[in-house]
Formats: structure tokens, C-alpha cells, sequence
């Protein structure tokens, strides 16, 4: 699997991504979650999120970002293959030391309109830090 | 990329906690994405991690009747990162369980081989849903698709078979 | 010995900033669950659980029972919930059993859509006041 979770940027400006990622039976990991029942794993729906603010990360330097903290993130309605999912991150400010806070929505794309709610919430992004 | 993000189970208090382990390494696709030239396990997948540690728990509670489904990261906080060569341990115990869902809660640590010593990286607090009772009009399959074979296969490699017949633990 | 209203607000503040993700500043008496803090499905389940263990004492546990806080499955019951609106069956059962809701600007509409509008700050920590003198 390539590990990208982000498939089309729709607007992208200082403080705010519109972008898309396409489900599909393709992905192979899909036959572990669920069989039988293939959906978008939530923690995927958070992943594109966060490579999303990266976009957003990366007009103001370079830089690697990785997740810091997730807050109050909930999920909803479940995506599925020919389904996409429309991820809309925006920036919320400076957060403790070199981290950035960040607000994400998440819907389904169902028939070419964007639909229920998959997942909202808020994370922050930092530099990587190993040991 | 198969959807296991737990290798082995190290612990198990029925109804209460379990701990589980991943390894990480080099062998791993993604890695190699995340990022080009300095591999580093993805916080998303830890968390994914903890929530398989913490849904195994929840539906072995529960006889594996009922569909478990990961609902809320209330909080989640990763402190320090995971390279190759490192192991990942998830420790996570349930706070609440009632017919609507679960609530739990439990740390991340990381190890080194070259010291062996267990540090905390991490922190978080999850919900998860039983969904056949709050999905109204959306039709589930009968089986419980949420704890199949990979999982089986974890319990049975890490000597809990047992808790796959269907029994309920109290709490 | 019983405990005072400002603790129960800072109490009630502190569940739903954890549960909701929101600042205190925001956590005013006035404001609603869902359309001002942002509450969704699961969330209920969450801010239940956080009341329970925040005001839960080694004498005293303080246990919330399905429907008491929130009505939940009432509002499938077919005698209360008539074309999308509440039935005057429907209000005295709501009353009754949601003593800690002001229902005076819903009873006017009793559009069901709108009943998660009458869920404020306030409604909790009435709901907390009353259990704990109970």
C-alpha cells in the first residue's frame, strides 16, 4: 500500500485545505476492515486529516510534521468503496512549543455530493521527535 | 499492507485490560513513505494500535457478540515517535461498558533494543460504539465481521483461544 | 455533606471541555449542547460516563441510568412522536422525566428535530444538582 491518503487538493490557501481521497477495492487492506464489510478504517479518515495539514504546513516552511495530539475527534458515518471521503482541515494557531493546532471535518462523497459527517475533531502536528 | 496493527497479546485481566505488542520495521511498505530517507511509525497507526488492543478487549468482555466499533479518540497524545527496530506496547483497560458502547482508556511505550528499557510515549482515552444497537437503517452483516480470522489468530498465538467461545466476563 | 452549585458548575465545565474538545471560556450556563459546544451522537455516551466518574464518591456512587439524562429512546415511542412532532402525551413524559430541561420555548414548536436545542449547560448541571440532593 502507498501511503497516501490524500488524492486531489480542491482549494488550499494560509489557513485552510479542501481536499479529496477516492476509496476503493483496490486497497487491499480493505479485506482485513471489515470482510465482508470494507469501510475507510477511522484512524485512515485521522491519517488523511493530518496529511492534509501538511499541505498547509508546508507554505509556511519546510519541515517534517508528525501528529502530536488528537482532541475530541468523533466519528460518524462510514465510507466505502466508490464512496470518497472530502477532508477540509483548518489552521486553529501556534500551539505549545514548535506545534500547530488544527480543526478537521470529514464527509462522505456519495453520488458526486458531499454528504453525512465521517469524522470531526481537532489535532495538533509537531516535529518529529525520536529517541 | 494487512489491517493487524498488534502482533501479540501480553497480558490479558478479562474485563478489564489487556496488553499487546507491535514491532516495527523496515520490512514495513509504508515506512518507507513515512517519510523518504527517515522512517517513522505513523501516530494514526499507533492509535490504531491501541484500538485494536482496546476493541479485543471490549469484545472479549462481550462473549465477541456485539460489533465493536472505534467511535471517539477523546484525547490521544504521542510524545515521543517509534523508528524501525523499535517495539510498540499498548496498554489498555476499560473504564466503562454499558449497552450503548465502551469507554477505555491506557498508555503507549516504546523500547529499544539497545537498552531494553520501557518508556511512555503516549496517552489515550477512546469510545467505542456497539453497533447493531445505534445504527438504525443501516443492515450489518449477521456474523461479527469487526473480530475475524487475524484477530483469532492473534488470541490463539498468544494463548488465549479460550475467551473465543462465546462467554461473557462480568464486570 | 452536600455539594455546592459552583463546584458542581467547575465539575460540569471540566466533563464537557475533556468530552468536547471545547475551551471554558465557552462552557457558559446558556450555551447548547449540540448547536453551540458541538456535541454529536457519541458524545452523549461520553459526557454520561465523564459525569458519572467525576461526581461518583467512595460513599455515594453517582450512576446515571439509560434515558435519565438524555431521552434517547423515547422519541421512537409512536404515542409520544406524531409526524415529527411531540404529542401532548409526549410533552408530559418529557417533563417528567427531564425535569432538568427547560422545555417553555420547545413546548411552543415541539418540532422533534429541535428538541436537542433544549440541552444547555445549565440542563446538566441542574441535572447533577438533583441527583446529588436526591
Amino acid at each position: 500500500m502507498h501511503f497516501a491518503l490524500i488524492d486531489t487538493v480542491l482549494e488550499l490557501d494560509d489557513s485552510r485545505v479542501l481536499a479529496v481521497k477516492n476509496v476503493t477495492r483496490a486497497e487491499e487492506y480493505l479485506g482485513d476492515h471489515f470482510p465482508g464489510f470494507p469501510v475507510l478504517p477511522g484512524v485512515f479518515m485521522l491519517e488523511a486529516l493530518v496529511q492534509a495539514s501538511r499541505r498547509l504546513l508546508e507554505r509556511s516552511g519546510r519541515g517534517e510534521w508528525v501528529l502530536g495530539e488528537v482532541r475530541a475527534l468523533r466519528y460518524g458515518s462510514f465510507v466505502r468503496p466508490g464512496e470518497a471521503l472530502r477532508v477540509e482541515v483548518t489552521a486553529e494557531g501556534d500551539g505549545e512549543g514548535a506545534s500547530r493546532s488544527f480543526k478537521g471535518v470529514a464527509s462522505v462523497i456519495r453520488g458526486g455530493a458531499a454528504a453525512e459527517t465521517a469524522v470531526s475533531g481537532r489535532f495538533t502536528m509537531r516535529p518529529p521527535r525520536v529517541g | 499492507m494487512r489491517w493487524m496493527w498488534i502482533d501479540a497479546v501480553t497480558a490479558f485481566e478479562p474485563g478489564h485490560r489487556m496488553v499487546a505488542v507491535k514491532n516495527v520495521s523496515l520490512a514495513e511498505d509504508h515506512l518507507h513513505q513515512h517519510f523518504p530517507g527517515r522512517p517513522i511509525m505513523p501516530g494514526s497507526l499507533m492509535i490504531e494500535g491501541f484500538a485494536q488492543t482496546a476493541g479485543i478487549l471490549v469484545g472479549a468482555t462481550e462473549g465477541f457478540r456485539e460489533k465493536v466499533i472505534l467511535a471517539k479518540i477523546a484525547r490521544a497524545t504521542i510524545e515521543q515517535d517509534v523508528v524501525p527496530g523499535q517495539c510498540i506496547r499498548y496498554d489498555a483497560s476499560i473504564e466503562r461498558i454499558d449497552s450503548a458502547g465502551a469507554s477505555t482508556r491506557g498508555t503507549i511505550e516504546r523500547m529499544d533494543h539497545r537498552d531494553g528499557a520501557w518508556v511512555r510515549i503516549g496517552e489515550v482515552e477512546m469510545m467505542f460504539s456497539h453497533i447493531d444497537q445505534n445504527r438504525a437503517g443501516v443492515a450489518f452483516p449477521e456474523e461479527n465481521f469487526v473480530f475475524g480470522e487475524n484477530f483469532r489468530a492473534i488470541l490463539q498465538a498468544s494463548g488465549l483461544d479460550r475467551f473465543l467461545a462465546k462467554e461473557p466476563h462480568g464486570r | 455533606m452536600p455539594m455546592a452549585r459552583p463546584e458542581i458548575e467547575s465539575g460540569v465545565r471540566e466533563v464537557l471541555c475533556d468530552a468536547l474538545g471545547v475551551d471554558a471560556d465557552d462552557v457558559v450556563p446558556a450555551a447548547r449542547i449540540k448547536s453551540d459546544l458541538g456535541a454529536e451522537s457519541i458524545d452523549y455516551l461520553d459526557i454520561m460516563f465523564r459525569l458519572e466518574k467525576r461526581f461518583t464518591t467512595p460513599d455515594r456512587p453517582f450512576k446515571i441510568a439509560q434515558g435519565e439524562l438524555f431521552p434517547e429512546n423515547m422519541l421512537s415511542d409512536p404515542t409520544l412522536v406524531e409526524n415529527g412532532k411531540v404529542t401532548d402525551k409526549g410533552m408530559t413524559v418529557l417533563k417528567e422525566r427531564m425535569p432538568h430541561v427547560d422545555f417553555s420555548t420547545f413546548e411552543k414548536d415541539r418540532n422533534v428535530a429541535n428538541l436537542s436545542e433544549t440541552f444547555t449547560v445549565k440542563s446538566l448541571i441542574e441535572f447533577v444538582e438533583r441527583k446529588l440532593k436526591a
